[in-house]
């Protein structure tokens, strides 16, 4: 990626030494790069491709900045200088303006200025149901609940994230380079006096080429021929592809594979992923992030019962990555599960409780889904349970079908009985559903001015407190699920000290003393920002809720085979840093054993190269080489061809009066002296 | 090489070499005949083995026709078909272009 470099604009005292050496001043006075900015990539699945893509080299078009309808209207017809990179804030960022400039031919780009504060009416790019033909409901199952007929999910959902766009379109926040941006538009593209404005322009270019298209058969071909028949290949995509995190109350034995006589086991699942329209922007704060804290707290909190009276049956803590991508994830732990290569089965699954998206109850009104095909009696009973904390628990209606869930991916293999918590009782609460603005002040995760960032970390926010009471409400119900009395209930409490620790984390920095503790010293390096792969964060931070310490020197940490009381089929075994001492800058360094384990979330359909699959997820990634976004002046065309025009009557002259020079050459060169005449 | 200085005999031998070595799927051959020996063939006043000569030179550019118009049908066909043809197409390619179906 290029430096930094200074704006034209602006006035710099950058000096460059000679020119040609050390750096290209000719490149800086003309280009200003825009650093901070986000592409949307290309996508592909068994049969579409989605995202945008530019040419080679990137899109150039002359900038234009879009207020009113007026604006619209010159970029797509009466502007006379096409094609146009279009600037426009968040508000304009909505379907009906994009599908306009999809359909014209003068458009060569898109730059989004998002601001701090999403649509007050709500945005949400994804569909309005989503992942409804990777669920449990289609014609063989339940076909009046598929396809959102009967509750849409996500009323706000307007697809544009699984548009195809022939241009590129970009992201770039409110700041120096929107700024900069801005004046470059004011100061040469508007016209003196409603008068066409004239050259030179401020133009923008964008660049962002994607290798893959068509769909996933297409580049995996592609790929594959690529690694067979050349010397060094270049892939074209890559398969979306992470880990799964679980773990279980009460060790089991990870050399084991398949049905594990005897056992009987309560899954509690939930998703660590989102998504947004841009490429690696993710924040997901309610859809994930809320979910997933909740059960990382329940899971600490049933830490008080589990030595002294664990639950009869085994529960199962299972995080599942790339839900949004058609359940890649769940769909692969249930493909293992049926294959024989997870620790458990699906007959050794007694129920699953799934948290789904907790963070913004109303009054403290929870709903538990369940599957109205599949309806079993002994569903979870949780109304007892929600006494003693603010929360009431109710459920929908008896005909409402399951909202997107893991779970669903579950009941396509086994009517399991389960239920799904969540805060909205039909459509989502969520008014930002997979997109930039899911932050954490939507979820009131603010901090009084003032505050450095340690005490941010340890301030309990009122979201803090509410979402420990859920996690509370989890860990008591999962217990009694599992078969645990009701005299230990009392003691399961979730600490809001540690949401609100992870809740900072997750959604503002998570460069923080505490995740620093957590984590193995060369990884410490990797945090920063909140977090984009929350992956391995959420399997230190769950090893350090559900393990404890060892005893154990670095390198006994790494091979605990041969130690007595120290096994690595039931557990994992992490070396991490340890809380800082206040005089120094790095921790001691501690064993941590947990029964926290990872495996593959890649969608079975690639396991078994059936990359047209209607059954398992087949989302894929295109490559590509630059992604780079700059302005710069443009001359009017007329201009360029001018030069050209000149440069080449300059060269045929010049090849006519050097044809001539050279015929007369001894009459032109003819010297007075004599010519001595050397034989040769 | 200099055919001013060539014997007439190996003009001929030499002509008759590529004239033959363009059968191996070698039209290059014909078309170095072709330019070459067209002064030797045509131009030149006659000599003993200028017959032969022009033969080979004439069944040359024949030759080489056939394969200029054989190519360019299939270039343009393929470059035409080539994103309909999906499958078949990539495995005929060999540099298949990044971005573009």
């Amino acid at each position: 990626s290029e430096s930094g470099q200074p704006s034209l604009l602006l006035t710099c005292l950058h000096i460059c030494p000679l020119p040609g050496v050390g750096c290209s001043s000719v490149q800086q006075k003309i280009y200003v790069q825009l650093n901070k900015t986000f592409p949307c990539v290309r996508l592909l699945n068994a049969t579409h491709q989605i995202g945008c893509q530019s040419s080679v080299s990137g899109d150039t078009g002359v900038l234009h900045v879009l207020e009113t309808e007026t604006d619209l209207d010159w970029v797509l017809s009466s502007g006379p200088n096409p094609p146009y990179v279009v600037l426009m804030v968040a508000e304009h960022f909505n379907r009906s303006t994009m599908m306009k400039l999809k359909g014209s031919a003068r458009v060569a780009g898109v730059a989004v200025v998002i601001s701090k504060a999403g649509p007050a009416q709500g945005f949400s790019p994804h569909h309005s149901c989503p992942n409804q033909n990777s669920g449990v409901y289609s014609d063989s199952y339940g076909p009046e609940l598929a396809g959102c007929n009967v509750t849409v999910w996500n009323p706000l959902g307007n697809s544009l994230s699984y548009e195809d766009f022939r241009f590129p379109i970009f992201s770039l926040h409110e700041g120096e380079e929107a700024d900069v941006i801005r004046k470059c538009f004011l100061d040469h593209n508007r016209g003196v006096n409603g008068s066409d404005p004239a050259y030179p322009l401020c133009a923008m270019q964008l660049a962002s080429h994607m290798y893959a298209v068509k769909d996933t058969a297409t580049c995996m071909r592609r790929n594959d021929i690529q690694s067979r028949f050349s010397i060094s290949p270049e892939f074209v995509c890559d398969a979306l592809a992470d880990y799964n995190v679980w773990s279980s109350l009460k060790p089991l034995n990870n050399s084991g594979k398949g049905h594990l006589d005897g056992e009987s086991v309560v899954i509690a699942a939930t998703r660590l992923d989102s998504r947004s329209f841009f490429w690696n922007e993710a924040p997901g704060g309610e859809s994930a992030v809320g979910g997933f804290v909740t059960l990382l707290a329940a899971a600490q909190a049933l830490r008080a019962v589990v030595e002294d009276h664990p639950p009869s049956q085994n529960i199962l803590f299972t995080f599942f990555q790339g839900e949004t991508f058609d359940y890649i994830g769940s769909s692969r732990m249930v493909y293992d599960m049926e294959n024989g290569k997870f620790v458990i089965d699906l007959d050794n699954i007694h129920s699953l409780v799934e948290i789904g998206q907790v963070a913004l109850h109303r009054n403290g009104q929870l709903w538990l889904h369940s599957d109205p095909v599949s309806r079993r009696n002994s569903s979870v009973r949780s109304e007892s349970t929600a006494l003693n904390l603010s929360l009431s628990v109710a459920e929908p209606d008896v005909s409402q079908p399951l909202p997107p869930s893991s779970f669903q991916r579950f009941l396509r293999a086994r009517p399991i009985p389960g239920v799904v918590l969540t805060d909205h009782m039909s459509a989502f609460s969520n008014r930002y559903y997979e997109s930039l603005y899911d932050d954490a002040e939507y979820l009131n995760v603010s901090y009084p001015s003032g505050l450095s960032p340690e005490e941010q970390l340890e301030y309990v926010t009122d979201t803090a407190k509410t979402l420990a009471e859920v996690a509370t409400l989890v860990a008591r119900s999962l217990y009694k699920q599992a078969g645990g009395l009701d005299d230990h209930l009392s003691s399961i409490n979730a600490d809001p000290k540690i949401v609100t620790q992870m809740l900072y984390g997750f959604l503002v920095q998570s460069n923080n003393s505490w995740f620093r503790s957590l984590v193995s010293p060369d990884i410490v390096k990797n945090l920063g920002d909140p977090v984009k792969m929350p992956t391995w964060l959420v399997q230190y931070v769950l090893a350090n809720f559900t393990g404890t310490l060892r005893n154990l020197t670095q390198t006994q940490c790494k091979n605990p085979e041969d130690l007595e009381g120290e096994s690595k089929d039931l557990y994992s075994y992490f070396w991490v840093q340890g809380p800082v001492p206040p005089n120094s800058t790095q921790g001691e360094g501690y064993c941590v054993r947990a029964p926290v384990r990872l495996v593959k979330a890649h969608s079975p359909a690639f396991e078994l190269h059936q990359y047209s699959s209607r059954d398992y997820s087949t989302w894929t990634e295109s490559r590509w080489k630059q992604i780079q976004a700059r302005i710069f002046l443009v001359a009017s065309r007329d201009l360029e061809m001018l030069t050209l025009g000149v440069g080449v009557a300059v060269l045929l002259v010049s090849l006519v009066v050097t044809y001539f020079i050279n015929s007369k050459a001894d009459l032109l060169f003819s010297s007075s002296r004599e010519t001595t005449s050397t034989a040769y | 090489m200099n055919l001013e200085r060539v014997p007439n005999e190996e003009k001929l031998n030499l002509c008759r070499k590529y004239y033959l070595g363009g059968f191996a799927f070698l039209p290059f051959l014909w078309l170095v005949n072709v330019v070459w020996f067209f002064r030797e063939a045509f131009v030149k006043p006659p000599y003993t083995e200028q017959q032969h000569i022009k033969t080979y030179v004439k069944r040359s550019a024949l030759g080489l026709l056939l394969w200029v118009a054989a190519l360019t049908t299939w270039i343009t066909i393929f470059q035409h078909f080539r994103a309909q043809w999906g499958e078949v197409a990539d495995y005929l390619s060999f540099t298949i272009p990044l971005g573009i179906p």
